[in-house]
């Protein structure tokens, strides 16, 4: 059972970045719809709760990871109306958003505090799990971190190489040229946020039943804004997605492994680590994000106007 | 429109029953909550609008949470009229307290009110600003944009402060508990209604400031014109790099003052933890209130009602505590959709008003 | 006609002094940090207030729950005073300021504090020592673990949790001298994630036995289960369902009967404020069930164990004592008592972790 330290730490990067990971990759395709949903928060306890609910009562993880897609996918259509129909301002709507997302999954999950499930297990890959090091460390999770890999790969096809997603990035882009070319680009922004909150609705689900295996208010703690942050670290792009999560996941991990092994550093300014990592990563790759946020987000954030 | 200039007060009063039709129908959607669950809607109600407005320790309640939030929210308003986003109220406040917090320790027992109080204005004004310095650096150059780098130094605030609480400035004398020693009585802010403290005039003076600085000075005017035009600012030559450096660390400025005022008045003594999100409901009152001065004070004094109020719901109505996220979700979409158009309501009325007068005649 | 009078006025005085325990309706609020049905600290407070309510009738009792250690705290009493509420039993350490500021205000409702340090004459304060049962529970832990490394998972390095770590070291070494214990902070009493994370490092590093000292223990307690990893549960006798295999014991609050003598006290206008603490002979704590891996020689160990430190033959924190940087923290011929609760900012030898 025992490991090294790098082994240790790799593989507990892997999971710890899956959540992140999933949540990010759904936000990818609303910003580059032009939204912007600083709520991924809220549809990621939304999709956590209600994961956790339909697996309890169900007595199957298939049903409740199913559930808490569904219900990220539709909590995280709330901000359509609001920010599509009612031009309301996009960065207050997410955080109302998130507030309301709190607000639910902790009223409608308190019957399921303090209960447990096994939830999603990890499985070893046959023959690949037993190669040394990368074997423990890639090949023997749970089956959403299989799936990464995949995701990134389907919402890149997606963006990139289908009509519906080359649309979407004009949509993103000048709004108004879409629209004159005959996109629907309302339609459009709805799907997105409903993809969306999909994958948000997967990472929740992933932190309730793969990571903790029970359900407590808040689970999420802050994993939805470092997920939008993230999306920024990527460039907009659904392939930088993994490299990003795993680096803020391998921060993460590394500060319980330091502590595990006996280093002598304080835990708070372990814990800074992260986000300060982050901060400082995202400074260093400064050139290569330039350029590429999709111009309808720079709208949101360049010109907050008088009263709307 | 020559009907428009009818009065000033014609849209004041449409803003304000939009305002109030917003309230309500959020009220009528969260009923539909309270009913599922077995609750009289009306006595709901009743109990969180009494135990705040109708009690007057409830009451003053509301101005001892609005206190945080005004400051907070001026924090946001004041960059977003450049167009910077400030989402970092939380982590300015956090190195706000902090700095006056080792300000007040520092400067020994026995110095009197009107050196400590001040003392700790300038300390919790210099620690936000210190906090914004970076992202305002990072922003000017044109490296990070300041959402991001405020929102993960909030995050590291949080853990900034753990570490000196519960190292270099813990109190030896409470049993080793993670917080500090108590302030001497020279730099605790008085109260004098309740619990609403001297921060109620800082709060008001800051927001004075703001409104004349941001309305009537030739510094407002710039900065509100780089706002909506950058391009043409610079092209025109004024200073916009100086002012985000600028605004951003005046907007932390003030935020470390919300952070000094709840640890001088309140608390006593700085202790992790202490702040209920107030920078992120600052930075929705701003939001709601389109960064103006006088919205942000009715904004303010809005979310401070429903967040104080909330408390009835789980002692009175025996409601999960997380019901009051819901139904200040639910008043933050009415508002933020605007869902009865003043503009539209004020048309309504006018028209209704000519077609009286025309009645009449 | 005067007969008919005057027995019906003695009866009413008689009636009127009848029920001198409980008066109409005493109004009891608690304030509770977190979930009540979190299977951790705050259900043994609530489950213990429900003792309270079976014991005195007619007692009638506001909860309030997720009340965060801010300004708000004092808003909440408040709301409860002015509903009638005469006792405020605070259940969380970070109470203490406003229960103070409000016990100023009100001199007729009394105050019962968690952990406090301080008092006033309306404010007492109450706790159980951990650490003696954390002590029994490391007994158990020692002679559990095959590879000497025992882990213990928690949030801040405070003093009474550090009191725990260190008495759950110095019961296992009574097993195996050499056994270690390793300590993780999470920064946060609730982070599931954080503690999942946890368990996997500590498991990977070749713990075998694990205990924490977090709100909501069954995230540790499951995922040491799925790794085979033994546990020693804290706050709640409930966890031990989560580990059918590898429970060992646990250390679970039972606070019923301290809340029924100080209310009922309280009531009778006989209670004083004072620093109330109890050992493991008060019952304020309890060691919970043992698992099925627990041998007799074990159980027997630890009922002695139990038995010499309520005799005060055996004392946890006998001198000489080092810390785990090498230093004498307690000389020979000395020894530390329930003090240790509230003055400890230090690891002893064996615990690998920082005090700071």
């Amino acid at each position: 059972m025992t490991g090294g330290f790098l082994e240790s730490w790799l593989g507990g990067a892997v999971l710890t970045s899956t959540p992140i990971f999933y949540a990010a990759l759904g936000e990818t395709i609303v910003e580059k719809a032009g939204l912007i949903n600083l709520g991924v928060e809220g549809t990621m306890l939304v999709g956590a709760s209600v994961s956790f609910a339909v697996a309890s009562s169900t007595g199957s993880v298939a049903a409740g990871l199913l559930g808490g897609m569904v219900a990220g996918g539709l909590f995280n259509l709330l901000l359509g109306p609001l920010v599509i129909g009612w031009r309301a301002n996009q960065l207050a709507s997410g955080l109302a958003l998130m507030f309301f997302g709190m607000g639910l999954s902790a009223f409608y999950g308190k019957p399921f505090v303090g209960s447990s499930l096994d939830g999603l297990r990890s499985f070893p890959v046959p023959w690949l799990s037993s190669l040394p090091f990368i074997g423990s460390i890639l090949f023997k999770q749970d089956l959403l971190v299989y799936l990464m890999i995949p995701a990134a790969a389907g919402v890149w096809y997606l963006l990139s190489r289908t009509a519906w997603g080359l649309h979407l990035r004009a949509v993103g882009e000048d709004r108004l040229v879409a629209y004159a070319a005959g996109s629907r680009t309302g339609l459009l922004r709805h799907q997105a946020l409903f993809l969306g909150g999909i994958l948000a609705g997967v990472a929740g689900a992933h932190l309730s039943l793969a990571i903790a295996h029970t359900w407590t208010e808040g689970l999420t703690a802050g994993r939805g804004f470092i997920a939008v942050s993230l999306v920024i670290f990527a460039a907009w792009s659904p392939l930088r997605i993994l490299p990003g999560a795993l680096l803020f996941g391998g921060t993460l991990a590394l500060q319980i492994q330091l502590q595990a092994r006996g280093a002598q550093v304080s835990p708070f300014l372990l814990d800074m680590l992260p986000y300060l990592v982050t901060l400082v990563v995202l400074v260093l790759l400064r050139n290569s994000s330039r350029g590429r946020m999709p111009e309808g987000l720079k709208e949101v954030f360049e010109s907050p106007r008088e009263g709307k | 429109m020559a009907e428009a200039q009818k009065g000033w007060w014609l849209g004041w009063g449409a803003s304000s029953v939009s305002l109030a039709l917003s309230l309500v129908s959020a009220l009528v959607l969260f009923s539909v909550l309270l009913v599922t669950n077995g609750k009289n809607p009306l006595d709901t109600y009743a109990s969180i609008f009494g135990s705040t407005l109708g009690n007057g320790f409830g009451f003053s309640e509301i101005f001892v949470k609005m206190i945080p939030i005004l400051f907070t929210a001026i924090a946001v308003a004041l960059p977003a009229r450049l167009g910077l986003v400030n989402v970092g109220g939380e982590g300015q406040l956090q190195l706000g307290a902090l700095v006056a917090a080792a300000a007040a320790l520092a400067a020994g027992t026995g110095t009197p009110s009107w050196v400590g109080i001040p003392i700790t204005l300038v300390a919790g004004m210099v620690g936000g600003a210190l906090w914004a310095l970076v992202p305002a650096i990072l922003r000017a150059k044109g490296w990070l944009n300041e959402t991001i780098s405020t929102l993960l130094l909030n995050y590291v605030a949080i853990r900034v402060v753990d570490y000196f609480v519960f190292g270099p400035l813990r109190d030896p004398s409470t049993s080793n508990v993670p917080q500090t020693t108590k302030f001497a009585d020279g730099f605790l802010w008085p109260a004098f209604a309740g619990r609403i403290h001297l921060g109620i005039v800082f709060a008001l003076v800051a927001l004075v400031l703001f409104a004349v600085v941001i309305n009537r000075t030739r510094w407002g005017y710039e900065i509100r014109a780089a706002g909506s035009n950058p391009l043409a600012a610079r092209r025109h030559g004024l200073p916009v790099t100086a002012y985000v450096l600028l605004v951003l660390c005046a907007g932390g400025a003030i935020a470390g003052l919300a952070g000094t005022g709840e640890i001088m008045a309140i608390q006593g003594r700085l202790r992790p933890g202490f702040s209920p999100s107030y920078g992120y409901l600052g930075f929705l009152v701003a939001w709601l209130a389109g960064h103006r001065p006088l919205r942000i004070l009715i904004m303010g004094f809005l979310v401070a009602l429903i967040a104080t109020g909330g408390d009835s719901l789980q002692i009175d109505q025996g409601l999960p505590s997380s019901t009051v996220s819901i139904l200040m979700a639910l008043i933050l979409f009415m508002v933020l959709a605007d869902a009865w158009r003043p503009d539209r309501l004020q048309d309504r009325i006018q028209a209704w008003l000519s077609a009286k007068k025309r009645g009449s005649a | 006609m005067l007969r008919k009078t005057v027995f019906l006025a003695a009866t009413l005085f008689c009636l009127a002094f009848a029920v001198p325990w409980v008066s109409a309706d005493t109004i009891v609020g608690v304030l509770h940090l977190g979930p009540i049905n979190d299977a951790g600290y705050n259900q043994a407070s609530h489950e213990g207030i429900e003792v309270l309510k079976q014991n005195i009738p007619g007692l009638k009792v506001l909860e309030a729950e997720n009340v965060p250690e801010t300004a708000d705290a004092e808003r909440v009493m408040e709301q409860m005073i002015s509903k009638g509420a005469t006792i405020i039993i605070a259940q969380s350490f970070g109470y203490l300021d406003p229960a103070l500021n409000v016990a100023k205000k009100y001199p007729k409702v009394t105050f019962l504090h968690a952990a406090g340090y301080k008092l006033a004459p309306n404010l007492g304060t109450f706790w159980g020592n951990n650490f003696e049962a954390m002590y029994l529970a490391g007994i158990a832990a020692g002679a559990a673990s095959k590879s000497g490394k025992l882990g213990f998972i928690t949030a801040f390095p405070i003093p009474n949790i550090l009191a725990s770590i260190n008495a759950f070291e110095l019961g296992a070494k009574t097993v195996n001298p050499k056994v270690t214990t390793t300590v993780t902070y999470n920064n946060s009493f609730v982070d599931p994630v954080k503690e999942a994370a946890a368990v996997n490092a500590l498991g990977d590093a070749g713990v075998d036995v694990i205990t924490m000292i977090v709100d909501s223990p069954i995230t540790v307690v499951k995922t040491a289960e799925a790794r085979g990893i033994a546990t020693v549960g804290f706050h709640s006798a409930a966890l031990k369902q989560f580990a059918p295999k590898g429970w060992l014991t646990g250390v679970a609050y039972t606070w019923g009967d301290l809340y029924t003598k100080e209310v009922k006290a309280i009531i009778a206008g006989t209670w004083k404020s004072s620093h109330v603490r109890g050992g493991i002979e008060s019952g304020y704590l309890t060691l919970a069930d043992f698992g099925p891996s627990v041998s007799a020689e074990t159980k027997a160990r630890i009922a002695k164990a139990k038995a010499d430190i309520i005799a005060g033959k055996l004392v946890i924190f006998q001198g000489p004592l080092k810390d785990n940087n090498g230093n004498i923290v307690i000389p020979e011929g000395k020894a530390g008592g329930i003090e240790l609760l509230d003055t400890t900012n230090w690891l002893v030898e064996g615990v690998i972790g920082q005090a700071k």
